[in-house]
């Protein structure tokens, strides 16, 4: 082992940031700002290592657009013993932080382009932050189509902020929830497969995105498939998978040949169809 | 990196002067069969006989279980401070065969690959490592040779080979050379000439053989991977991870936070983790991407002879020492499993 390869004696060792804003999504999500003690400067979909002193550390994705200044948003749904505690936490409790990690995704390979999202469940989540900067210079791309799916209106995120994009004139939103379950609901009821067949797609110039719970892909793919016939290099999946260390060391999140962690967790679907564990 | 001959009197002189400076860990028999790479004490007598590999390969040593990543300390401020561990003190890893230098050389890889981890670096590079020569199989499980393992020489300061007229010394690096120091052996001008001549009296095949040749491998279990193979063995298994455990290239780790009494401090720690047991690729959900038993064996021989192979372009990561046929209750030996889906392939010779 060379003695001069570069090492980072840091590498494990979280920074601190400082809760300032926390917003209550749904029964289960809870949206965090946090101030950090330097920029994160990452890019869209890529992750972080969020430590709850005591109890532990989970891999969180970044739901805020790359940004200068020192802060980070995330959305987290309670679902374990770390993310019960960060529920019960408050404006001025502090977290650790390790990262940004991932490959992410490369803004300017959309120029251009039209865009689908297609972003179930929490889906949303981690696109929000490949659709803020979108978005925000939207006369840079194409069509950009977005669809949404939840389980019932009350789990519906980000309500707020597809409305404002919708006025956009080249952005269109297609909102569905599998059931209203005696909600007041004015989007769609379906499936998020079920839009993908009525698109007016151009094969040669769209770029699509998905994000959603693992069930999710091979419906979507098999969908575009059948109507549209994308090619796997213009179609990006953005995957989950159990990490503990975030950098390629602990073993957890590997797929086939891939680690989540670094070759993804935003993956080109050409660089993964072919492995068996990819969308299982 | 002069070569020198000495008795295994003088030889062991030497090691224990070179433990009294650092920690050195040398294989003693514990129990009735086993072995164990545990500190040399002043009495403690050097076996220079075989000894079956030790239950726990050396490398685990520079990957130790329950290592700290930090300590943690609430300060007066309400913020938690987070202090990297004490360095850890030099060490000779001593009598390290072939195959666990091997496993060692590609921990080496996996942990220097960006970014790099700072700890086994930091272990790593005040680690001697004095290796010592096969010239016969260890027992009928071993099977180094048919994955490339047993002329494994990188990675070592030292070599030594157990010759007829005594023990051959060799020095492969400057930090041999300097731990050589202390030593008044004699000089051996053909000390390469000697040992070729000792391992040409190796019996032919040593050990255990491959159905097919390992560059083969990766191929074969790419046609092979809906094989029944993985979950016949796997009806077997326990899912317990004592195969991972003592695998001398098996270094994934489970991550765990601590909380002092006092509320305030805390220590985050990684202990080994085995990719045999079911919670292993568990996300919430729950969804588990390797739910069956057969599947999870299957990811462990890929990784092995496929994923980390053609990942690190080292070659096989198996290095064939046997320890998780030895060690398995269910007497699952991975050799067996490829062997068995080379048949099943056609890819069998």
């Amino acid at each position: 082992m060379s003695k001069d390869a570069f090492v980072d004696a840091g590498l494990y060792l979280p920074q601190t940031g400082r809760i300032v804003a926390i917003e209550q999504c749904t029964v289960n999500e809870k949206f965090f700002r946090l101030e950090l003690t330097r920029p994160l400067q990452h890019r869209p979909g890529q992750f972080v290592m969020v430590t709850v002193p005591g109890m532990g550390e989970c891999a969180i994705s970044i739901t805020c657009g790359p940004r200068e200044d020192n802060i980070l948003e995330m959305v987290i749904r309670r679902v374990g013993n770390i993310t019960a505690v960060l529920h019960g936490l408050e404006v001025g409790d502090t977290l650790g932080i390790r990262g940004p990690y991932g490959a992410g995704f490369d803004l300017e390979e959309f120029y251009q382009r039209d865009v689908l999202i297609v972003a179930g469940g929490l889906g949303l989540v981690p696109l929000r932050s490949l659709l803020l900067p979108m978005i925000a210079a939207h006369q840079r791309f194409g069509a950009i189509t977005i669809i949404t799916g939840a389980r019932s209106p009350a789990e519906t995120l980000f309500r707020h902020e597809l409305a404002d994009w919708r006025e956009k004139e080249n952005v269109r939103i297609i909102e569905l929830v599998d059931s209203t379950d005696h909600y007041q609901w004015d989007g769609e009821v379906g499936m998020v497969t079920a839009p993908i067949g009525s698109l007016v797609l151009d094969k040669n110039r769209t770029m699509v995105v998905l994000c959603g719970p693992p069930v999710m892909y091979k419906f979507v793919l098999l969908e575009l498939e059948a109507h549209h016939q994308i090619p796997a290099t213009q179609i990006f999946v953005d995957l989950e998978r159990r990490m503990r260390c975030g950098v390629g060391k602990c073993g957890h999140c590997q797929i086939n040949q891939a680690y989540c962690c670094q070759d993804g967790p935003v993956f080109r679907y050409s660089d993964i169809q072919n492995y068996p564990e990819g969308l299982a | 990196m002069g070569s020198y001959l000495a008795t295994e009197e003088q030889v062991s002189t030497w090691l224990h002067l070179l433990a009294k400076e650092r920690d050195l860990f040398w294989p003693r028999s514990v129990g009735q069969f086993n072995y164990s790479f545990l500190p040399l004490g002043e009495r403690d007598e050097i076996c220079f006989d075989r000894y079956l590999p030790t239950i726990v390969p050396p490398g685990r040593r520079l990957l130790p279980d329950d290592e700290t990543l930090f300590t943690s300390q609430q300060g007066d401020d309400r913020l938690s401070h987070y202090l990297p561990p004490q360095p850890s003190a030099p060490m000779v890893l001593a009598g390290v065969r072939p195959c666990d230098l091997k496993g060692i050389t590609q921990l080496d890889t996996v942990m220097a690959a960006a970014p790099a981890d700072p700890y086994y670096h930091q272990r790593r590079v005040n680690t001697v490592i004095i290796a010592m020569n096969c010239l016969a199989p260890c027992d009928s499980r071993c099977f180094c040779s048919a994955v490339g393992a047993l002329g494994a020489q990188d990675g070592a300061d030292v070599f030594l080979t157990l010759l007829a007229e005594g023990v051959l010394v060799e020095s492969l690096s400057a930090r041999g050379d300097e731990i050589l120091v202390k030593a008044s052996f004699s000089l051996c001008e053909d000390g390469k000439e000697r040992r070729l001549v000792a391992e040409g009296t190796r019996p032919l095949p040593f050990g255990r053989e491959l159905a097919v040749v390992p560059e083969a491998l990766p191929e074969m279990l790419r046609k092979g991977y809906e094989s029944p193979v993985y979950h016949r063995y796997g009806e077997r298994c326990y899912s317990c991870g004592t195969c991972n455990l003592v695998c001398p290239t098996c270094y994934c780790f489970e991550v765990r936070d601590e909380m002092s009494l006092d509320g305030f401090s805390g220590r985050r720690s990684r202990t080994w983790d085995s990719c045999m047991i079911p919670a292993f690729a568990e996300v919430a959900g729950p969804h588990n991407f390797r739910a069956e038993v057969g599947e999870r064996q299957r990811h462990r021989l890929k990784r092995k002879f496929e994923y980390l192979p053609e990942r690190f372009g080292l070659g096989s990561f198996c290095v064939g020492c046997g320890r998780c046929g030895r060690q398995c209750t269910a007497n699952i030996d991975i050799l067996n499993m490829v062997n068995d889906i080379a048949v099943e392939v056609g890819g069998g010779s």
